[in-house]
């Protein structure tokens, strides 16, 4: 049984994708979620969002259906909430090797902190309504076990995740020019 | 040939292999055509923007892609070209069917419609407005040309003395 009021960690649960998928090409939203996969691990496979709330887990979409590669999105909660139609998109296009991640902290973490409606949306039901295979967990413990069991899906999977909002001192590289073709090189000839 | 055929040729001289769409009725054909065609993987969204991230993400990874829509719809996508596309430097190829000029019956289609090449210029996005149907295919090769040499958005409006256009009664 989980505890409602238990939350996982997000630097545990950020660390635990990159041991289990050491390859996985990470599309992270802006703001916490990148702060944090930065702290973790500055990879030349993370590709960072700077802008554009509402467009990382297409991002994620677009990249699974151009690679082999397992790829993960970190999304949050409050970019998810203002582009919730992507779930019907992914639910139709479904393509294994994606594993779409969010973290719930239940705030907009990156302006302030301020209440979103996370606590009162059941992304996870939205999720599988939109035909997109989804799962809940509150604890670093689910969320491996979640998250391994995503990777060996053959369809792409999509993790709710509660968190503790964390405010990291950790940030990716500023020039938005060099991420891209970091990752871009390390996926293609360049 | 049609626009329609040309547009699509220029598409694959240009290796172009995903189509993201969101329908319009003048470009509905086109839309047709390339997921008739095996060339093309394509990928309907529900909204505009969503398609300028799957599109940077096929391009990150390898493909190259093309947004069908109407200009309305590429109203939608100003704040992920203006955060994502322009300041990561990722290429962007949009074909969309203005709305808002000849022939429109509807004010609500005028403002972006009618103002979307100004809009572009705003945001720093470069576009180019085809009034003649024999033009399409090389403009459409040229343009995407551009958008991946330069790693930059590039917009073709589609005007309605190449698309035909809505009548109220339709």
């Amino acid at each position: 049984m989980t505890d409602d009021t238990e939350r996982a960690d997000q630097f545990a649960c950020t660390e635990t994708v990159l041991d289990v998928t050491p390859d996985v090409v990470a599309v992270s939203n802006l703001g916490v979620a990148s702060y944090v996969l930065a702290g973790v691990e500055d990879r030349e496979r993370n590709f960072y969002q700077w802008g554009s709330m509402g467009v990382t887990s297409p991002t994620g979409l677009g990249l699974a259906l151009a690679v082999d590669d397992p790829v993960v999105v970190f999304e949050g909660d409050g970019s998810l909430l203002m582009s919730l139609g992507v779930l019907s998109t992914l639910g139709s296009v479904d393509p294994p090797n994606l594993t779409v991640v969010v973290w719930d902290n239940a705030i907009y973490g990156t302006t302030g902190g301020q209440p979103n409606y996370s606590s009162s949306t059941d992304f996870a039901g939205v999720a599988e309504s939109c035909g997109v295979s989804a799962t809940h967990v509150r604890s670093d413990e689910a969320f491996e076990k979640a998250y391994r069991e995503a990777t060996e899906s053959d369809r792409a999977e999509f993790i709710v995740c509660d968190v503790e909002p964390v405010d990291p001192d950790s940030r990716p590289p500023f020039d938005f020019a060099h991420i891209k073709r970091r990752v871009r090189n390390a996926l293609t000839e360049g | 040939m049609t626009w329609i055929e040309q547009a699509i040729d220029g598409l694959k001289r240009t290796d172009i292999e995903m189509v993201a769409y969101l329908p319009d009725t003048t470009i509905s054909p086109l839309i047709e055509a390339a997921k008739d065609d095996d060339a093309f993987e394509t990928v309907l969204v529900t909204r505009e923007e969503a398609a300028v991230g799957v599109l940077s993400g096929a391009w990150l990874g390898g493909k190259r892609g093309a947004l069908l829509c109407q200009s309305s719809g590429l109203a939608n996508t100003f704040n992920a070209l203006s955060s994502l596309s322009v300041p990561a430097r990722i290429p962007f190829v949009g074909i969309v069917t203005r709305r808002g000029d000849l022939g429109e019956f509807n004010l609500a289609q005028v403002t972006s419609g009618y103002n979307m090449p100004e809009l572009l210029d705003d945001a720093n996005i470069r576009n180019h407005s085809i009034h003649e149907e024999e033009n399409v295919g090389e403009r459409v090769e040229m343009a995407a040309t551009t958008a991946f040499s330069t790693e930059t958005p590039y917009v073709l409006l589609m005007e309605t003395t190449v698309t035909g256009y809505k009548e109220e009664s339709k």
